[in-house]
This record gives C-alpha cells, structure tokens and sequence, in this order.
C-alpha cells in the first residue's frame, strides 16, 4: 500500500490508485478542478486541469492520470499550480459563450466553481470565439449547446461505457470539434439524463428541468427513487412550490453513480396537481370531501361494520408503501379487525421479473419485497388473488381496504382491478394520486390521501433485499395519512403523527451555496 | 443503398484482423469505402462499414470527420485540397483556395463547380510547409510554391 503525502497530509492508497483517487479518498474533491475525470469513468485526461506538482519532477502532472508511487510529495497549492489552472480555464473559455445568466448550469457549474477559485477575470482573448451549434435537440430528453461544451467527452464516455448505446461522439477536430450523434440520430436510451448531470457545464441540459427554477432557489434531500425495485439512490429538489427534479446521489451497492430516465419522472406524480388532497366519499351520485383524518374515520366506520363478519372485511396491498406501514396495517388487520384476508395486488405480472442489465426493473414498486416479507411474517403470504376475486364475485366482501398506488402511472391495470374491487359493498381506497377512474367508481368508495416516499421516515427493500431508510424531506399535502395513521384510526387507537419532516435535507441552513453538482 | 464490393469487404475484414485494436481498420476501410463511393463517405455508407467492422457509426464518423483527406459530400472530377495550416495558412493558402473557388463560381469548400470538375476543400498540414503553399489535386504529388497564376494554370491544364 503506497503511502503519498498530498498538500502536507499522509495518505495511504490502494497500488495502482491515482493521485486524483487519493483525492477522493480524502474527501478532498473539491481541492482539486477536474472536468474529464469521473469516477465512474475511464481516464480521459483531456481537460488538463487536474495539475499538481510532484517533488523532483520538473513538469506538473495531471492527477488523473498519474498513479502514486511510495513516498510521493504532491501539491496542488503552489503558485506555479495556481498559474497553470488559470491559464487552463482561459483556454477553456476562450470559445466559451459566457451566457451564465441565461444558462442553466448556473449555480452548479464546474466552470462557474473554478473561474472563482482560479480565474484571470481578465480575458486577453481579442479573437471572435467561434460560433457552433445552440439549442441542439439531441434527443427526446436532452438538449446541447455546443458553444457551451469543453469537450471534457464525460458524456461520450459515458454512451461508450456505460450505457454501451455510442450514440454520442466528437466530430471534426481542432476549435470545430463538437458534441454530436452520428447523422442527428436521436439520443434515446432510458439513462440519457445521467449525461446532463456528469456534463459539468451547461452544454447538455434537460428538456424536462431547463428554464423551470434557478438552481439556488431550490433545496434537496436525500430519498429514493420509487420507481421501480431497484431504489436508486437520488437527491430532491424541491422548493415551496414543489418538487423539480431528481438527480442519483452515488451508491455502489444499489445504483453506482446512475439512474434511469423512467425514474426522473417520478417526482411528477408527487405534486399537487397530481394529488388527491382531501379524502373523498363518493356514494352513487352524492360526493362529499373531507379533511383526511375524518375520512380515516369513515373507513374505520365501515370496517367496524363489517366487522361482526371478520371474512367479510379485506385488505389490498400493493409494494408502494414502506415497511413501517405494512407491519401497521397488517398487524392491525389481523389483531384488531381479525381478518386474515390480505391480498398482494401485482401491478406488472408480466415484466415483473425484465431487468435492462444496468438498473431498470419490470417490477415497478419499490418494496415488493417488504411487503412479501410482512406477508410472510403475518401468514398471509398464501392467499391468492383468485380467492379474492372469487369472494367479490359472490358478494362476500363487505368492504374493501385498498392500499392503492403512489404513482398510478405505474398501475397499466388500474381499470380492470377498481371494476372487480367494485362488487365490494364498500370500498376504502388509499392513494396519493387523483384519477378520474377512481372517482368513477360505481360502489360507496372513500379515498383518502396518502404521503408519498419523500413525505414520510419508512424503510424500502429493494430487489436485493437492501434495505434503505429514507426520511421525510418535504410536505406537499401536510394532511395526507401513511398507512400507519389509518391502521392507528381503524384499530381505534390515538394517531401518532410522528412523520411530519424533521427538517429538510442537508442544504437547510445554507440553501445559496454555490457548490453543488458534481465536478 | 451502399455496399462494398465483394472485394472490398474482403479488404475490409482483412484490415481487422490485421491490427491490435480494431479501430485502427477504420481508416484504410474508410479510403477504400471513399474510393468505391465516387470519392465521398455517404451517412449510408457508414452504417454499412459500421454493421461491417462491428464498430458503431459514431466512432467511424469521428474519425471520418477528423481527417480532412475523407470528404464528407460529393465531390467534382477534381478535388482540390488546398493546404491552410500554420505555414500555408500564413503564405495565403486560405486566400488561394477563395480565389480559385471564385474562378470556378463556387461558392465554398465542399460544393461542386457547375460542370462537374472542380471541387475544393481547406485540409490540415500536407506535410510540405518548406514549400507553402500547397495544393493537392485527387491523390496525385503535390503542387508547391503555389501563387494564384501558378495554380490557376495547374487547374486550366486539367481535362
Ligand atoms: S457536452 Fe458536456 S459532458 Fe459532453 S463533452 Fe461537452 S462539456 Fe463534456
Ligand atoms: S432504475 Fe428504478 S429505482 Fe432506479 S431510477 Fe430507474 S425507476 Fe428509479
Ligand atoms: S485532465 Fe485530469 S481531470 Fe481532466
């Protein structure tokens, strides 16, 4: 294990490691400007700015591309080191349009970052810069300006590398030289938008976020994606308005740098105008709202009066909720209802098992595997939807409890389940999103809001069986229910509203830092 | 649709096996797909060599619009590529080509005279700077020491 000193610090690194990976190892990324090197990719060395100065040898090195040997003294603070990365980030912005306020990158820019660490602030450059493509339709979810790019080639690595897809490449050469696809063909793969998050300035942004906040007017915090059973690991952005997007935050157990253009999405049905936002009893034409708790208290009402028949009171589970609420719910039906008839609702039987090869899974609930797990501890794991379906038909079930969907969008059999659930005397149906099916629901039907992920503290189990905490990050509906208030409502006991946000994530107190993004 | 011809796809997998790193087979695949494609490398022509060699297109068009010697649109009878590197470039090669360019109603590199025989392109260093500036007609020796009378007779001599 060679031991190095870096900036007058002993480090000790892995044989083979690289300067830069000594870096890293110290949590000192920031220390050091680099635009082609990224974890997860391989050494490019191309955008030069990684210099630092080695004892006894003459020229500085790049620290991406130069392993530590035993005994090596590194700097990367020396005036000499400081001249060189001046003098590289004005080669860099020569060409460069320097659009910061209408750019998008603003805020997160590896170019913005370092221009304040190391800039000249005075450009010499009297030549016109040379003009290149702008607003470039890449693909369905990705949009270039080439004048904006450095050709750090992150963004082609990663199409050669990681996505294996080689969509993306650099053309001509010299000051010409730029970001494109071979003959405009689209850049469509489900993980396009990594390439927006590793490109570290402004030249690839996304369709979907671009011109829709400034990024220091918005917080994140740590969550996963529910998307599918893989649970990326992403960061939040939100602010009082909502929440914006989603970005993966590192993880190599569960999703290495990464995650899918599918799972970007998902921060839409969190929103208000997807939401249902007060409980909603429907009786034939009669509709009536309500705040959600007393809606809770209506469900109760209706289970209770099944009750006298416990067979005649069942509960639809489906893999969106966490651990914590099954457990709830579950233990509730069995303890305090007595009912054993506790059903898994599989959304996606026939992609259940698909899997892309790199993260995307058919099974699209983040925690069917803690809800089998809750299943099995409560003996429930046995009862089959045909037995369901068989007492709805016979008209056995009195009401039904529904732990429905957070992201309906995900639930293609929507329809065809709410029509068989509808032979039910009486429906509870809990869910997050609002649909017009729903509503149509021909029997007594009560919906109340539930909390999504990002609104609540639950543990997730992936398809792994990792099991991930997430904690509340934000409120969008603060009266919506998890499903471990209304098992608190049915079984009568006080409601513990114990999961309101404890704060929001990480940036809280300094939610203007320039610092953010990865470099 | 372009293909190789049975000869050149021959040509082509024997230029794979040949290197270390398949991707050295791009450009002597390239000169050969140029040589059957009329003097230029067609989009289709790419997808062709890209399903050939296993290589996807973006890497062999990276390549193909990195070195000046591949055209990337049709070309006149004669192609001439007027060097406007660093010495060239300094000796008046890009004044050169405009002029020529001019004599023969073209408006700019790539585009084809009205008969059909001249074409012109700007290319990287020919590798003559001792005798800037130079031209290249087709893939014949080159012409030095080159004023604008010089090439322009060069030109008029042709057939
Ligand atoms: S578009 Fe961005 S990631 Fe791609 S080469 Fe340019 S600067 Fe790098
Ligand atoms: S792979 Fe699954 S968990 Fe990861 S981002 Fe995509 S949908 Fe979300
Ligand atoms: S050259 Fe080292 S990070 Fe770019």
């Amino acid at each position: 294990m060679p031991k190095c000193t870096i900036n007058g610090q002993e480090i000790e690194v892995k044989p083979g490691a690289t300067i830069m990976d000594a870096f890293y190892q110290m949590d000192q990324k920031e220390k050091i400007a680099h635009y082609c090197y990224h974890p997860a990719l391989s050494i490019a060395g191309v955008c030069r700015l990684c210099m630092v100065e080695i004892e006894g040898n003459p020229r500085l090195q790049i620290a991406c591309n130069t392993v530590v040997t035993e005994g090596m003294k590194v700097n990367n603070d020396s005036e000499k080191v400081k001249e060189a990365v001046k003098w590289g980030m004005d080669f860099h912005l020569i060409n460069h349009p320097l659009d910061c306020p209408i750019c998008d990158q603003a805020g997160e820019c590896g170019l913005q970052d370092q221009y304040m660490a190391y800039g000249k602030y005075d450009p010499e450059m009297a030549e016109r810069k040379v003009k290149k493509r702008k607003v470039v339709d890449l693909g369905p979810r990705v949009v270039l300006d080439s004048e904006r790019c450095i050709l750090c080639s992150r963004c082609v690595r990663f199409t050669e590398e990681v996505t294996k897809t080689n969509e993306l490449g650099i053309f001509n050469r010299g000051d010409r030289a730029e970001i494109g696809t071979f003959e405009d063909r689209p850049l469509d793969n489900n993980y396009s938008v990594n390439t927006v998050d590793i490109c570290p300035v402004g030249a690839l942004t996304s369709k979907d976020f671009r011109f829709r906040q400034r990024v220091w007017l918005l917080k994140d915090a740590e969550t996963i994606c529910a998307g599918c059973s893989t649970g990326c690991n992403v960061d939040v952005y939100f602010n009082k308005e909502g929440v914006f997007r989603l970005k993966p935050r590192p993880n190599e157990k569960v999703n290495g740098h990464w995650m899918c253009d599918v799972g970007r999405d998902t921060y839409k049905p969190l929103n208000r105008d997807a939401r249902l936002l007060d409980a909603r009893l429907s009786e034939g034409s009669k509709v009536e709202y309500m705040i959600p708790l007393m809606g809770a208290r209506k469900a109760a009402e209706w289970v209770r009066e099944a009750k006298a028949d416990p067979k005649s009171v069942a509960l639809v589970l489906t893999g969106q909720y966490s651990n914590e609420e099954y457990e709830a719910i579950v233990s509730t039906f069995k303890a305090d209802v007595g009912s054993d008839r506790i059903f898994h609702w599989v959304n996606n039987p026939e992609t259940f098992e698909k899997f892309d090869g790199l993260l995307f899974r058919g099974d699209r609930n983040p925690n069917t595997k803690g809800l089998l797990q809750a299943m099995q501890r409560h003996g429930s794991l046995n009862n089959t939807w045909n037995e369901l379906v068989a007492a709805l038909e016979s008209g056995s079930v009195g009401t039904l409890v529904v732990a429905g969907p957070l992201d309906l969008s995900v639930f293609p059999d929507l329809g065809e389940k709410l029509a068989s659930f509808a032979k039910a005397k009486r429906v509870v149906w809990l869910s997050s999103g609002r649909s017009d099916v729903v509503d149509a629901c021909p029997s007594p039907l009560i919906q109340i809001p539930m909390r999504t992920h990002v609104e609540k503290t639950g543990t997730y189990v992936n398809h792994a069986g990792i099991a991930q905490t997430v904690h509340a990050a934000l409120a969008i509906v603060p009266k919506a229910l998890t499903l471990s208030e209304v098992a608190d409502v049915i079984a009568g006991r006080d409601v513990k509203r114990g999961n309101a946000p404890a704060g929001v994530g990480r940036r809280a107190q300094n939610e203007f830092t320039a610092h953010r993004g990865a470099l | 649709m372009f293909q190789l011809s049975d000869e050149g796809k021959a040509f082509v997998k024997k230029q794979l096996a040949r290197y270390e790193q398949k991707e050295s087979a791009i450009i002597p695949s390239l000169y050969r797909v140029q040589d059957e494609n009329g003097g230029w490398v067609s989009p289709e022509a790419i997808d062709h060599l890209s399903e050939l060699m296993d290589i996807p297109a973006s890497r062999i068009q990276e390549v193909m619009k990195f070195y000046t010697m591949f055209n990337q649109r049709p070309r006149g009878k004669y192609h001439v590529q007027v060097c406007t590197t660093l010495t060239c470039g300094m000796l008046g090669g890009r004044e050169l080509c405009s002029f020529l360019m001019k004599e023969h109603g073209v408006k700019g590199p790539g585009e084809v005279s009205k008969d059909g025989k001249f074409s012109f392109s700007h290319v990287e260093c020919l590798g003559s700077c001792d005798t800037a500036p130079v031209m290249q007609i087709n893939r014949e020796p080159y012409h030095e020491s080159l004023t604008e009378e010089k090439a322009l007779k060069i030109l008029k001599e042709l057939k």
